[in-house]
């Protein structure tokens, strides 16, 4: 902790070029009184770029929120999140909302094209909220690659839920952003459809070296991962490189025990 | 169930707060109309009750009917020695001889115009009459003058201040005393101007006679008894009513008035309803395509589909019952401002406290309650059909599609519709484009959702400069097109109103004004500042403008209401010798000089119309004595009809054989040879100016004067059609904030993926921009149509030219998008607010 602590009093510390994204020390609680749920209690991560992250812990346990700040898609209430070297804690709400569209790329469980527009329009729509046009070149191989070749003109009610994925991902990467989130990306899928995507992800990072921060519950989903970072009750107790389903079950089903008795 | 029905309504008040606010406001309308009318009738009856206070009975001369078009008949004067007959009479206890009618007052030279008249009457006491002294005494003599506390306070005179009163001749009296009627300071809208008989006699020209006797009855004499004998004893040519038929008379030709005004009241209250039925139904349509998991739930659970109809139709009970309670409410307030509305129009209606009948609470709750309950049928039904497994469905229901049926039913009246208005227009049928109007109006509710969607993808077409937002905007505007439909129909069922009654007004008015032009020859017009119906100048007037040398004729023109076969109707006055030097009159047959015999000369198509020819003899009931046989002696053009005002035309010498009004309308006058207009003006001015009433106007200025009080009429009403406008723009806002909470998640990713605020707000605003535009389009095109079809309708009174007010049109469309802009702006806002985070995780 004494990194930490000292990260946190020191300015902005200088990025290496290697970290996309980092939280420290971040605190978040929703509601109030009674009420009150300590979702974020002081949980810090570093982002390594050129990565595949999967973050994982039991429902509860902050994942989301731990992704969701990091996206500045949610404020805190303490600690700091970086974006490279972009301070997201002192960005404006406009100014975090330009990061997102320049810098990083979502995919959601579900919902997540826009039901009047077609896939192509559906892909390109971050950089034409920026006003602009995608590469054409890296538009093809994208699309290439993600064998959408046949349905581009299509509306997201013609496609299969395989399809719209593939779909959410090329709107992820079209914007070559830093980093992508994605919240149980496969969460709606079959696992054969769901096994593609996640391959596709992996060879994301493996051969344009995107980072990608992944949120899931399945094992299975965290083992295409090349690293997993564990969350409980709000902070990162463990992670675990070159994960495999069954070293992520292990983890897991120690997580399940309350927080106090495994020492965390 | 009704316990889940109230707290589904109680949970979902956000959603219904705008439903709530479109029937109140509807409601508002209705009420406030009723209100209205009812206090203007009331306050009337009041009025005349309290003139004719202790009179029992009321002897005048007979006439054939006793007002028409609002305006009480003037009857012959009463013979002097009629007041002895009816004193001597056993059984009268007393009887006061009267001499009133219409005056002027001067104060400092200026005139007083009230709204409504100046009453010069002979004062009398309790119990003959409400006045009571407030300060001096009764007028005696020649020269001495009561008024009204209130006109005396308004106008600032006091005790022993001289004033100037005229009717047929003219004299400077003292005031010498000031009354209240009752325990009001005055009658509503008028002036009291009370002097004693003689006075009166001499100011109404009267000579001896008198204009009515009222009499009391012996204490122990039956008043229906003393009736009898004075009728027995006085002979056909009196008639004798009692005080209160005489003031219930006196009521219901002042009230006439008011209820044309109840009738345009309620008629554009019925729009307004209309317009909001729209709004409630697609609320109800929104709401429950929002809940249809929940109702499937509902329905899984064991509810049958009649409990949830019930249940939907239970709701809009609610916000029916209470919307139109508020309404009711906010409609006695808005009395006091349709009031103010009206007044502004011309219209004069009295002053006091609102009356509020049961009838009203009655008839506004119910017609609200009624059109809620009504809007929402069909969004119950179809939550009725709703299947169970519906519950488990992932997606939300796809937006249904216009069905075939649908499709074959809208074309089908369209073309009905548009077939019977050209063929109304082209034979000049009235009734017939009302038919016409409906079927084509029908057809659009039908085809909404068809052509809405077209019109928003191709109105919508420079959106797309806008960038995504725009096209969003317009994308999500043709995604629903049911409810594009309903949204954008109720603003163009408004615009199109407005739209109609513009086009109208501008070609009245300019056919009108064009035909005063071409048959109008006068150099100048003298005319009553007050336009009277039937006229309001002294016959003096016509008499000194005619004897200066500047002047080479005055040919004075008058009105007169009569009975044709039952009808009431409407006659010009003209001096055949004179007219032709200021009117270029068109004869098609006979001769206007031919007139001196005592006959009629007819529009030409109104003879066309009723099948008379030259010759013939057309029987009409006029007020002095009854039914007369006139021979048609001449045919006229229509236009020179229209500028002449009425279809039918006598002399002045047959005029006053048949009534007793002696009171020219217009002047019109013909300069001599040589003289300046600006010169001979002056010295009219001069010659008449002890009859403040009578204004001197050249031709544009009489037309003018026409044309601005037919822009009052449509003035008033297209303020009030902006209610229906602003119920429809409420739709608006109301629609897209449904539309907001449904798209919640799209809203959120679009957030998520970079769309800024602003981009969001501007895309929202757009929508609403769009839907208005959308209204505005179909709007201001049904309402060209209707408008040219009415006219081609109306062209049997009067060939009438569409003349479009393209400026004014131009306005409506400005304001209507700056104002669907407003009505987006809300929901914009809204939309800007929403939490990024909650919006995406509403899995």
């Amino acid at each position: 902790m004494t990194t930490l602590e000292h990260a946190l009093l020191s300015p902005a510390p200088e990025a290496t070029p290697q970290i996309a994204a980092r939280a420290i020390d971040v605190m978040k609680t929703y509601g109030s009184g009674d009420a009150a749920v300590r979702a974020l209690d002081g949980a810090s991560v570093t982002i390594p770029a050129g990565q595949f992250t999967a973050v994982m812990g039991p429902s509860g346990s902050g994942k989301s929120t731990l992704v969701h700040a990091l996206a500045g898609l949610d404020t805190i209430d303490s600690g700091r999140v970086f974006v490279g070297d972009a301070d997201l804690t002192a960005l404006s709400e406009r100014d975090r909302t330009l990061l997102r569209r320049e810098r990083l790329g979502f995919v959601f469980q579900a919902f997540n094209l826009i039901p009047s527009l077609t896939a192509a329009e559906n892909i390109a729509l971050p950089l034409t909220l920026a006003g602009r046009r995608p590469d054409p070149a890296w538009l093809a191989e994208l699309v290439d690659m993600l064998g959408l070749q046949n349905r581009l003109g299509h509306r997201p009610s013609e496609l299969s839920g395989g399809q719209q994925q593939r779909v959410a991902v090329g709107r992820a990467l079209i914007a070559r952003p830093d980093l992508v989130f994605a919240d149980e990306p496969t969460g709606n899928l079959d696992s054969r459809h769901g096994a593609a995507l996640l391959s596709f992800l992996r060879d994301a990072t493996r051969t344009l070296g995107q980072t990608i921060v992944m949120v899931t519950h399945d094992p299975v989903a965290a083992s295409y991962a090349d690293r997993v970072v564990f969350l409980a009750d709000g902070r990162i107790v463990d992670e675990l490189p070159a994960p495999t389903p069954e070293a992520v079950l292990t983890r897991m089903a120690r997580l399940d025990v309350p927080a106090q008795m495994v020492g965390a | 169930m009704w316990r889940l029905t109230v707290s589904n309504a109680l949970a979902h008040r956000s959603r219904l707060a705008l439903t709530w606010l479109a029937v109140a406001l509807g409601v508002a309308f209705v009420a406030g109309s009723l209100v209205l009318t009812d206090t203007s009738s009331q306050l009337l009856d009041n009025q005349f009750r309290t003139a004719a206070a202790g009179v029992d009975l009321t002897v005048r001369t007979a006439a054939a009917f006793n007002s028409a078009m609002g305006v009480e008949v003037q009857r012959a004067p009463l013979p002097a020695d009629v007041v002895g007959r009816v004193a001597d009479t056993p059984g009268v206890d007393r009887a006061r001889p009267i001499a009133s009618g219409a005056g002027q007052l001067q104060v400092r030279g200026r005139a007083v115009l009230p709204a409504g008249p100046t009453i010069l009457g002979t004062w009398a006491d309790a119990p003959f009459t409400a006045y009571r002294l407030r300060a001096g005494h009764a007028p005696h003599g020649p020269d001495q003058v009561v008024l009204d506390a209130a006109t005396a306070r308004e106008h600032a005179v006091r005790l022993g201040d001289t004033v100037t009163v005229s009717a047929t001749t003219s004299k400077q009296l003292r005031v010498v005393g000031l009354t209240g009627v009752g325990d009001r300071d005055g009658l509503p809208n008028s002036n009291l101007v009370l002097v004693d008989l003689a006075c009166a006699q001499t100011l109404l020209g009267l000579g001896p006679g008198v204009t009515s006797i009222d009499v009391i009855a012996d204490p122990d004499v039956a008043v229906a008894d003393l009736r009898t004998r004075l009728a027995t004893s006085l002979g056909s040519g009196y008639a004798v009513t009692t005080g209160q038929d005489t003031a219930a008379a006196s009521a219901a030709a002042a009230k006439q008035s008011i209820s044309y005004l109840r009738i345009v009241l309620l008629a554009l209250s019925a729009a307004g309803l209309l317009v909001g039925a729209f709004l409630i139904a697609n609320t109800f349509a929104i709401v429950l395509t929002q809940r249809s998991r929940e109702l499937a739930l509902l329905r899984a659970a064991g509810a049958t589909g009649r409990q949830v109809f019930t249940s939907v139709l239970g709701e809009a009970l609610l916000v029916g019952v209470t919307g139109a309670a508020g309404g009711t409410a906010a409609g006695i307030g808005a009395a006091y401002g349709l009031r103010g509305l009206a007044r502004g129009a011309g219209l004069a209606l009295p002053d006091g406290p609102l009356t509020v009948n049961p009838r009203t609470l009655l008839v506004a709750v119910a017609a609200g309650t009624l059109v809620t309950l009504l809007a929402a049928f069909g969004p119950a039904r179809r939550a009725a059909r709703i299947a169970p497994v519906e519950a488990m469905r992932l997606s939300d229901p796809a937006p249904a599609t216009a069905r075939r049926g649908r499709l074959i039913t809208g074309w089908v009246l369209l073309g009905l519709g548009v077939i019977q208005l050209a063929a109304a227009a082209a034979f000049r049928d009235i009734a017939g484009v009302a038919i016409g109007a409906v079927l084509f109006l029908a057809a659009l509710v039908v085809l909404g959702p068809v052509l809405a969607p077209r019109l928003a993808q191709a109105v919508g077409r420079p959106l797309a400069r806008l960038g995504v937002p725009g096209r969003l905007a317009r994308e999500s505007t043709v995604r629903n097109p049911r409810r594009t439909a309903a949204t954008a129909m109720a603003l163009a069922l408004g615009l199109a109103l407005i739209s109609f009654v513009s086009v109208l007004d501008s070609s009245v008015k300019a056919a009108v004004g064009t035909s005063y032009r071409e048959a109008i020859t006068a150099d100048l017009i003298i005319e009553s500042a007050r336009n009277e119906m039937l006229g309001g100048l002294s016959p003096e007037v016509a008499h000194r403008a005619a004897s200066l040398p500047e002047v080479a004729v005055a040919s004075p023109i008058r009105y007169g209401h009569w009975l044709d076969r039952g009808m009431t109707s409407a006659l010009t006055a003209v001096d055949p010798a004179t007219l032709p030097h200021v009117a270029r009159v068109r004869m098609t047959a006979g001769s206007l000089a031919a007139l001196d015999g005592g006959g009629v000369v007819l529009a030409a198509n109104v003879a066309t119309e009723r099948h008379l020819h030259l010759g013939d003899s057309l029987p009409m009931t006029l007020p002095r004595d009854g039914q007369q046989q006139l021979r048609i002696v001449g045919l006229m053009d229509d236009a020179s009809a229209r500028a002449l005002s009425t279809s039918y035309v006598i002399s002045l010498a047959t005029y006053a054989a048949h009534y007793n009004e002696n009171v020219d309308a217009s002047v019109m006058v013909a300069l001599a040879h040589g003289v300046k207009p600006q010169q001979a003006r002056t010295a009219l001015g001069k010659a008449i100016a002890d009859f403040p009433n009578a204004q001197i106007r050249n031709q544009a200025e009489a037309a003018a004067g026409r044309a601005a009080a037919i822009d009052q009429v449509f003035g008033l009403i297209t303020v009030l059609l902006c209610f229906a406008v602003l119920i429809a723009l409420l739709g608006i806002t109301n629609t897209l904030a449904l539309s907001i909470v449904e798209r919640t998640r799209e809203i959120g990713l679009l957030r998520a993926v970079g769309m800024t605020r602003r981009q969001l707000r501007s895309m929202i605003r757009a929508e609403a921009v769009l839907v208005a535009a959308v209204a505005v389009v179909v709007g201001v095109v049904v309402g060209l149509g209707l408008a040219a079809a009415t006219l081609g309708g109306l062209s049997s009174d009067m060939p009438l030219v569409v003349r479009v007010p393209v400026a004014r049109l131009l306005a409506v469309v400005a304001a209507a998008v700056l104002a669907g802009l407003a009505a987006g702006l809300l929901p914009a806002r809204r939309a800007a607010r929403l939490d990024v985070l909650t919006a995406i995780a509403t899995h």
